[in-house]
């Protein structure tokens, strides 16, 4: 009997069990029935999907309190605290999952490029396989709206804005000088090697309470987390060598990468408009170590830069020309730590470090300045749940420059101040559902120099109008503080300031992408001086002001032709301003009415190559003529440029590339210099500004070893 | 002694009892597989990952459902949702099997579905990873015929693409079809296909 008893206590839950019966129907928000959910009681194997009309229905033998689980792609997972019992005829709704594909995007002002964001505009190879960008990270971004040709200087000119306007970031942290020194009317590049980068976003306004001081622009590029593979990369071009080296272990991974330029020898090759004593030479290291961390990412970066040259500038008043030599020195160090704390609270935090060291000389005058900057950031992120998300965070800048100045005419005068400024922002991201979203910020920052601070709002809205389509609006307030230039005569003046007002229109359909964006931006305190340039003893006022208001617009098309690509982009600017030693509101020189890109890109299967084409064109720019009354009231002819490239696939990893800028020879004039005095006949004579050279010729040989034999350096022309 | 023996029947009779729900659990998803309900078999594979808690398999069948579905669905983003799917029951199918060579083979296939769908926008940074994938699993099992077969295939391709002669990778279908005799795992439920795909294959060798 007891035997008995015992067998059966044993076969009970096998047979004697009451089956309870689960059902409902599950539809998406608007009420249409969502079949194929997957629907079950957690840690039980009792579930079902849902059917064509979204009704479900299972038995299980489980009883009391359990989890019941809805979960289907692209929609959140839901989830019910219940009693079995009560788990009759449910009706769920499903939300939306708004990080999918389909999903609204806040992208006002922005261009996203390769980290397959959704809002992306370029690929990471079109940021290195532009003609005319000849591997410059900077020169794929000129061809996006919003920018302006200023071919003699090289950096970025956003929006009727100047280049000290825009600010670059690595990995969050503020990257001090991103261009490599030069010297005036000479193109300058980006210091840093495009192929450490895996995404960028590029803001031409409106851009995220987390970012301050720069009244245009900023751009933020993210090394890349884990490289694939061990590599070696060799290059050979005609102006230079350059190695590069990738290590993983374990956790860990190391890059490093070297180049060498020389433009002595193309220099003897193609004759130039530049008088050169000492042809532009450089060297350059960088280093990233990256150590993956149970719940986060470290990242160190290190570059060290060396760059030396010396040439006759023309000028019109001195006929000999004005001899200017110039060696530049520059590290900067970047650490970052990017992790998870649980409980969805994200940190970023990082420091990032530079000294820059000028040695120049014009004529017989010594400049040598010293410039120590530094970034402290910590950024707090939590995640209430997919929809809502809160950022928040602080940020020290400080800022140590000494210039010392000596010349036998006037013997030595120096300048120096800390330019510290500490800021604290905070910003919501808010999803309503797929089709509203919105972002609203505070950044207020405070400026030790000039003991002022400033409370800067920032807000983004976007709305999606159709499957295909979305309109988006964009407000902030920015500031910025007065240049170098300045601040080292006079440090009692307020932070510039601008308003913008962005009104944008995205489609996107399967490949092709029309993104047209209207803009308001207002200019107010911006500095003036009634010297030419700024000097000591020179009256410094804040009562510059200005505006800039313009359409941009970009299309581009991945599909209708096969292995082809191309891009346009067209950006129409109305700006003046009264700012430096302005008389009166005038448009300034390096804005264009009128500025168009197109790119296209060919892939030619049988050549094994990729044939690349640009073609630049500004309207003309405005400047002063002497022998008219009016303030940069006269227009150079327009700018036109055609840049092709061809990169050839001798093997999967030999890579040959040719690169000519301005193929055609269009004879551009950037600016005109005037004669300080009238000649004989009471004309002002004058000089053209001109390329140092019509074309620019790059060949180049890149090989790249490493195991698997796929990879090559495409991805760093 | 008596009540060792009850306790110790007594588990017997629970272990055996949750194995026959296992078994029958994937036999049923398997089935509907085979009957083309493949959301329905994923989703089973996805309720029975979840309540067994340590078993990679049905993780790693679910995953194989929605990569396998993205060759044939021209709508981006339902392959987007699938792929990120996947390779969620991926990374947990790697949480219950660390160094496992065949999740390695479904991983490189999960990135080979990216570049497949959209070359120009994945091709350039998936690429390298479905090459590191296969080495590892080759590494891990040098026998392994599904990672000798795909791997060749993946090879193939490429050598196409570079204009070479996609036959130099035809021992490798030979040496995997070698591999596929030898293949024997007494887990039920192991992973043991693709021996169908042979031919289709093979068809570069002509």
């Amino acid at each position: 009997m007891r035997y008995l008893l015992f067998t059966i206590s044993l076969l009970a839950p096998l047979f004697l069990t009451a089956q309870t019966t689960v059902s409902g129907t599950v539809t998406d928000p608007s009420g249409i029935p969502i079949p194929g959910a997957n629907i079950y009681l957690e840690g039980t194997y009792d579930g079902a999907s849902s059917t064509d009309t979204g009704s479900f229905s299972f038995t299980t033998a489980e009883t009391g309190d359990q989890i019941l689980v809805v979960s289907f792609l692209s929609f959140e997972t839901f989830i019910l605290n219940a009693t079995v019992n009560e788990m009759k005829n449910l009706k769920i709704t499903l939300k939306e999952d708004v990080n999918s594909l389909g999903s609204v995007i806040l992208n006002a002002g922005t261009f996203s490029a390769g980290d397959n964001s959704k809002a992306s505009v370029l690929t990471p190879l079109d940021i290195v396989t532009t003609a005319g960008a000849a591997g410059d990270y900077i020169g794929a971004f000129q061809t996006l709206p919003g920018t302006s040709t200023v071919a003699e200087d090289g950096r970025l000119f956003v929006r009727g804005g100047d280049a000290n306007e825009a600010n670059v970031y690595i990995d969050g942290l503020r990257v001090f000088q991103p261009f490599s020194a030069t010297a005036n009317n000479i193109p300058t590049r980006g210091r840093f090697s495009p192929f450490l980068f895996k995404g960028t976003n590029f803001s031409t306004g409106g851009y995220s309470a987390e970012y301050g001081d720069a009244l245009s622009s900023v751009l933020l590029l993210n090394t890349i987390d884990q490289p694939e593979q061990e590599k070696t990369d060799l290059s050979f071009i005609s102006v230079g060598l350059g190695v590069g080296n990738t290590q993983k272990w374990e956790k860990n991974s190391l890059s490093i990468n070297a180049f060498y330029l020389n433009l002595k020898p193309y220099q003897e090759v193609i004759s130039q408009r530049v008088d050169w004593i000492k042809p532009f030479e450089s060297l350059s290291g960088e280093a990233v170590y990256r150590h993956q961390f149970n719940n986060g990412l470290f990242k160190l970066y290190g570059g060290l830069n060396y760059a030396d040259f010396e040439l006759i500038q023309e000028d019109i008043n001195i006929p000999e020309g004005i001899n200017f030599g110039l060696t530049n020195r520059n590290l900067y160090l970047n650490a970052s730590y990017k992790g998870e704390l649980g409980n969805d609270w994200t940190l970023a935090t990082g420091v990032s470090f530079a000294n820059d060291h000028n040695d120049i000389k014009i004529e017989d005058t010594n400049v040598d300045s010293d410039d120590n900057s530094a970034h402290l950031k910590v950024k707090l992120r939590k995640r209430f749940n997919n929809r809502f998300k809160l950022n928040f965070g602080i940020e020290q800048f400080l800022g140590d420059f000494k210039e010392d100045v000596s010349a036998t005419t006037f013997g030595n005068f120096q300048s120096s101040f800390n330019n510290n400024s500490t800021a604290v922002f905070g910003e919501a991201n808010i999803f309503f559902n797929k089709k509203l979203a919105m972002q609203v910020g505070i950044r207020g920052t405070h400026n030790s120099l000039l003991d002022i601070t400033r409370i800067s709002p920032r807000a983004s809205l976007a709305y999606k109008i159709a499957e295909k389509s979305q309109v988006s609006l964009a407000y902030g307030d920015f500031y910025q503080a007065p240049q170098q230039d300045v601040l080292k005569y006079n440090s009692s003046l307020d932070p510039e300031k601008s308003s913008h007002y962005i009104l944008n229109y995205l489609y996107q359909n399967n490949g092709r992408t029309l993104r047209a964006e209207a803009y308001y931006k207002g200019y107010d305190r911006l500095v003036k001086f009634d010297t030419e340039l700024p000097e000591f003893g020179s009256t410094f006022t804040n009562n510059g002001d200005g505006y800039a208001a313009g359409l941009d617009l970009y299309w581009r098309d991945n599909k209708s032709f096969k292995n082809f690509e191309y891009w346009a982009s067209y950006s129409y600017l109305d700006t003046k301003r009264n700012y430096r030693n302005y008389p009166e509101r005038a448009t300034p020189n390096f804005a264009a009415k009128h500025n168009l890109s197109l790119v296209g890109k060919y892939w030619v299967q049988d050549w094994k190559s990729l044939i690349s084409t640009t073609y630049n064109f500004a309207s003309g720019r405005p400047y002063t003529d002497p022998n008219t009354p009016d303030f940069l009231g006269s227009k150079t002819r327009t700018f036109n440029s055609l840049n092709m490239s061809w990169a050839y696939l001798i093997s999967q990893q030999k890579i040959l590339f040719v690169s000519v800028s301005n193929v055609i020879g269009f004879d551009n004039v950037f600016n005109y210099q005037y004669a300080n005095t009238p000649d004989v006949n009471g004309n002002f004579a004058r000089r053209a500004i001109r390329p140092t050279a019509d074309r620019f010729f790059i060949v180049g040989f890149f090989w790249t070893i490493s195991d698997d034999k796929t990879d090559n350096q495409l991805d760093n022309l | 002694m008596k009540t060792i023996i009850l306790i110790a029947s007594f588990f017997i009779v629970l272990t055996s009892n949750a194995q026959q729900a296992y078994e029958k659990g994937m036999g049923k998803a398997f089935e509907l597989w085979g009957n083309q309900k493949n959301d329905d078999a994923a989703n089973l594979f996805e309720r029975i990952g979840r309540a067994e808690k340590d078993n990679w398999l049905p993780f790693y069948y679910a995953a194989q459902i929605h990569i396998i579905k993205t060759f044939n669905t021209k709508d981006a983003e339902e392959i987007e949702s699938r792929l990120k799917k996947a390779q969620n029951y991926l990374n947990e199918a790697k949480t219950f099997s660390k160094d496992n060579a065949e999740i390695l083979i479904l991983e490189a296939m999960l990135n080979t579905a990216y570049v497949v769908y959209d070359g120009t926008k994945y091709g350039m940074t998936h690429s390298p990873k479905v090459e590191e994938l296969y080495q590892r699993a080759k590494k891990l099992e040098p026998e392994n015929p599904r990672a000798t077969l795909y791997h060749a295939e993946w090879q193939m391709g490429a050598a196409k693409f570079w204009g070479k002669d996609p036959k130099a990778f035809c021992p490798e279908i030979e040496k995997a079809i070698l591999y596929f005799e030898k293949e024997s795992n007494t887990t039920p439920f192991y992973p043991d296909w693709g021996k169908d795909q042979i031919k289709r294959i093979q068809q570069n060798c002509e």
